[in-house]
């Protein structure tokens, strides 16, 4: 038998702490929001009897949907163009190799992170209590979540370009502008059209959300219909944004991997 | 085609170039350079070859001293004045630098960019004229039937004729090329350089050439410029360069690493 080294010695101090630690945060979080098992348990009559009122799904209520799904779809497309658009300039002030100088390049860091931080729904109340409830304050609040999402992403890929182009167009006696849209993005276009479409994804869903409060769309019917209720048709809503969201995610994903 | 026969001519005084983290690139210099002369620069790697001719167009700021070309300051900071330059100073690299995805032609047009309105290039609205200039330059290098091809797909000897075309376009009075065959193979090495003697007998472009390879130096070069340490160590005839001449740029004796064909090394 092989001499083994003898064990060193658990740590249990550590690991008893750790633990204690653990079951008192969720003891005190579960305080906290008045979550005990029991009434979990007495509860699950209720739940029980709502999965049945939802049950089978009203497929007559599906041609109703039609039109409100095309309004989210349309509010993802305007988000996602709007900041396609936006994230040009965004991305490449961002990105330290090809930016105006230091201070432009940082404020324009900061500003793109300071978008990102803020959640969508908080961009919708925004714009909501600018231009109304509906389908424009849900694409405005988009277009600013697209514009954080893909100059995020796409001023990291300008980061790593090769600086050689640049330099060519440079040496030709080429303008900044020139160097940038003639040496630098053509490296990063793909990766510009496969983030795009990423946004276009993660809007589609968004502007779903969105319409929860208020932004148009199916997420307005899905919150209606539950107001009143009317269960059979929350599963078909459900059901079908089940469905559209796999069916986007699968061809945008499809054309992203052709593109990498 | 070229109507800059009779400029191109360069010179630096008493030049020098510091780099941020302290390698001379370039000390002393002074070095005259005429119009339309075909100039090769040897040097072992780091004798600072390519410093010198980046300060040509710019691309590398001199610390102190001056470089004139055609008896004008090249501008030591971005701007209007610096593109007016580097408009008449074309460039070939090492690496061909062309955008792979594009056409060979859209890659020549860059050549292009300094000579027509900034919308025009920026919307793709390219003059008639800018791109017969184009073309024509692609027939000087003789891949006109290339024009179309995606710059990808084309070897690397017909990428750099892609470049020396781009550099063309610019009708340019000074042709800088920076080690252009050091990725090619032997074969093709010595059809680029024809290519760049060719170019510069034909059009009377002053041309500067960096090469590692000592017989391509001797073969191909009319005036012979070595450099050590960033310092002009040698400046004559390629007619009459010594193997010692060469002993003493390298500051060592040469090898057959030294140059391109096996039967030149002794």
């Amino acid at each position: 038998m092989a001499v083994m080294p003898p064990k060193p010695a658990r740590n249990w101090p550590l690991l008893g702490g750790t633990v204690a630690f653990l079951v008192a945060m969720t003891w005190w979080s579960a305080n906290g929001i008045g979550f005990s098992l029991s009434e979990l348990f007495c509860n699950l009559g209720a739940g029980g009897r709502l999965l049945s009122e939802s049950w089978p799904p009203d497929f007559s209520f599906l041609p109703r949907l039609v039109g409100p799904f095309m309004e989210t779809i349309n509010i993802a497309i305007i988000g996602t163009v709007v900041g396609g658009i936006l994230a040009i300039p965004m991305s490449v002030l961002a990105a330290r190799n090809l930016s105006l100088g230091r201070i432009i390049w940082f404020a324009d860091r900061n500003f793109m992170n300071v978008l990102r931080t803020l959640p969508d729904l908080f961009w919708a109340m925004l714009f909501a209590s600018a231009v109304g409830f509906g389908p424009i304050a849900g694409a405005l609040a988009l277009s600013v979540f697209s514009t954080a999402v893909i100059s995020k992403l796409w001023s990291e890929s300008l980061e790593s370009i090769d600086m050689g182009m640049p330099e060519a167009v440079r040496a030709c006696g080429g303008t900044w502008l020139q160097m940038v849209q003639f040496g630098a993005i053509p490296q990063a276009l793909q990766h510009y059209v496969s983030y795009s479409l990423y946004a276009f994804e993660l809007n589609v869903r968004s502007a779903m959300v969105l319409g929860l409060v208020g932004a148009g769309g199916i997420g307005m019917i899905l919150e209606t219909q539950r107001s009143i209720f009317e269960y059979e048709r929350v599963t078909m809503i459900i059901l079908s944004v089940l469905v559209a969201v796999l069916i986007i995610e699968q061809i945008s994903e499809s054309i992203r991997k052709r593109l990498a | 085609m070229n109507n800059n026969a009779s400029a191109g001519a360069i010179r630096f005084t008493d030049a020098n170039i510091v780099y941020p983290n302290g390698t001379v690139g370039m000390k002393d210099l002074n070095l005259e350079i005429k119009p339309g002369e075909f100039v090769v620069v040897v040097g072992s790697s780091g004798a600072g070859k390519s410093t010198l001719l980046r300060a040509v167009n710019g691309l590398n700021r001199l610390t102190s001293g001056a470089v004139e070309v055609d008896g004008q300051a090249v501008p030591q900071k971005e701007g209007r004045e610096l593109r007016l330059l580097r408009k008449r100073v074309g460039m070939i690299f090492q690496d061909f630098r062309l955008v792979k995805r594009l056409t060979v032609l859209s890659n020549v047009l860059i050549g292009r960019l300094a000579h027509v309105p900034g919308w025009r290039a920026m919307l793709n609205l390219w003059p008639a004229h800018d791109k017969e200039v184009a073309m024509k330059a692609l027939e000087r290098v003789g891949i006109t039937e290339k024009a179309w091809v995606k710059a990808s797909q084309l070897s690397g000897g017909q990428q750099q004729r892609v470049g020396i075309a781009r550099a063309l376009a610019q009708e340019p009075a000074i042709i800088l090329a920076d080690e252009p065959v050091a990725s090619l193979d032997p074969v093709t090495t010595h059809q680029i350089m024809k290519d760049l003697v060719r170019i510069n007998r034909e059009l009377g472009i002053t041309t500067l050439v960096n090469l590692h390879f000592l017989d391509l130096a001797r073969q191909y070069g009319q005036r012979i410029i070595g450099l050590r340490f960033g310092e002009l160590v040698y400046d004559g005839s390629a007619a009459t360069v010594t193997d010692d001449d060469f002993r003493d740029i390298y500051g060592r004796d040469f090898t057959e690493d030294d140059v391109l064909s096996e039967d030149e090394a002794r």
